[in-house]
């Protein structure tokens, strides 16, 4: 579903990614750890071209897409959903009219049948009663489940999520964490790059560890966290947990 | 010499047409000024060049000469050129001078709009145009709003400098009287009083435009 090949990309004179080369398959979750500065949101966001890349390539859905094709560039989004840090919800439409933006004005269904569906996926992030409410008028992880809700309304094929807990309260991770858990059961294709190690072990198919724009080591929760092969990674892991 | 009120009431209903002089000229003006200011800011903000570098040198030089020497360069130099009327030549100095303000005001309402929001945007497969007309431009314009309505105060005061080509606004007219019934506090006072009168209207509108809108979904 994902193809990346050779990726790098510099932010001026800062090498962030030396070459990543990364597969996602249909229905797996893939988990990227790894400390602050490591790269690994960048590669995230190197996925729906959020961030141009120098070198490499980026393949969905069997296409390579072309860096200079906005064209091409906003087809592909429309399959790739993205859920970030700071939720990003649009201040001044109802927590509705944000779920159903995109699907109106990118897809073009009709208004009716977007609503249809936005109430679905608002009830699936159990906040149908707050549909007509602003974003300023939630908490944040009432914002990111709506932000949750605004992706999948789209239909994506697969959903990036960008640290989605990092910015909540303790106490209001667990019922975002819940809502991606949910997501996975149903087999959902995601990608994402979390701080959470419990629920990168319990939620990922494959476990990825980043340190200093490379790929140090992947595989399977219970190994990454368990019996972890490298150094780097045995001490960013013995740091934090 | 003796302040004379009766002045005040007498001569009051002369400066009428100049009242109304001065609220055409303000309004062309500013109508003139936000639709420059747009189109300036849209070519600040660009990318290209070829958009952004007249943008910017419009605003260095209207930003960096006084109105009134703008008003006499049009006045003067392009009339011969053009045949412009004062009136025309007063409004599109008026609007030019505007304009690089309001294309400033704008510019930074919309850079003040988090890069979150294009980005969430475009993530959901908008072009850059249509993130900007659906989600970019309504914050920004709602930003825009105290500081636009300072600068239409500003601009309705500015008009007064017209009277330096031959419009006859209200500080024109006021001058005007005084030079034959020698009162020229007085007719100051009545010039005074309609720009007051003015400002209020604009202060009540765009009070009540701010209230309108943050009602309407707050951040």
């Amino acid at each position: 579903m994902i193809k990346i090949r050779e990726l790098e990309k510099w932010f001026g004179n800062l090498h962030v990614l030396k070459g990543i080369n990364l597969d996602v398959n249909p229905r797996e979750v893939v988990v990227i750890i790894g400390a602050s500065g490591s790269g690994k949101s960048t590669l995230l966001r190197c996925i729906n071209f959020l961030e141009k890349f120098q070198k490499g390539t980026v393949e969905i859905d069997g296409k390579v897409i072309e860096k200079n094709n906005e064209k091409m560039i906003n087809e592909m989004r429309i399959h790739v959903g993205m859920v970030f840090q700071h939720f990003n919800l649009f201040p001044h439409m109802t927590v509705l009219q944000n779920v159903i933006e995109g699907p109106t004005q990118v897809k073009g269904i009709p208004k009716k049948d977007a609503i249809k569906m936005g109430r679905y996926y608002l009830e699936k992030v159990g906040l149908l009663e707050k549909e007509n409410s602003y974003p300023s008028m939630l908490s944040g992880g009432q914002k990111q489940r709506v932000a949750i809700a605004r992706a999948l309304a789209m239909e994506p094929s697969v959903i990036l999520f960008d640290e989605p807990t990092s910015a909540l309260d303790p106490e209001l991770v667990g019922e975002v964490l819940s809502v991606i858990k949910d997501l996975a059961k149903e087999g959902m294709t995601m990608v994402v790059v979390t701080h959470e190690m419990g629920f990168a072990r319990e939620v990922a198919d494959r476990v990825i560890y980043m340190d200093d724009g490379i790929i140090v080591e992947e595989g399977c929760p219970n190994k990454i966290f368990d019996e972890p092969k490298m150094q780097r990674t045995q001490d960013f892991l013995s740091q934090i947990w | 010499m003796y302040y004379d009120f009766s002045a005040i009431v007498k001569y009051f209903p002369f400066f009428l047409p100049a009242a109304w002089m001065t609220i055409q000229v303000t309004v062309v003006g500013i109508l003139l000024g936000v639709v420059l200011g747009l189109l300036t800011s849209f070519s600040r903000i660009s990318e290209n060049s070829l958009f952004n570098i007249p943008a910017k040198i419009y605003i260095y030089i209207i930003r960096g000469t006084p109105l009134l020497l703008q008003l006499l360069f049009i006045y003067f130099g392009l009339r011969s050129v053009f045949g412009f009327k004062a009136f025309t030549s007063a409004t599109l100095g008026l609007g030019i001078h505007n304009g690089a303000y309001i294309a400033e005001i704008f510019r930074g309402a919309i850079q003040s709009i988090a890069v979150g929001q294009m980005e969430a945007a475009r993530s959901l497969g908008m072009t850059y145009y249509k993130a900007m007309r659906r989600i970019i431009l309504p914050q920004a314009f709602k930003r825009a709003i105290p500081p636009l309505g300072n600068q239409f105060i500003i601009a309705l005061k500015d008009s007064s400098l017209a009277s330096a080509i031959t419009i006859n606004e209200l500080l024109l007219k006021s001058q005007q009287l005084a030079s034959s019934n020698y009162r020229m506090m007085e007719m100051l006072t009545i010039a005074a009083m309609f720009y007051l009168f003015y400002t209020s209207i604009f202060t009540w509108l765009f009070n009540k435009i701010e209230t309108k809108l943050a009602v309407s979904g707050s951040r």
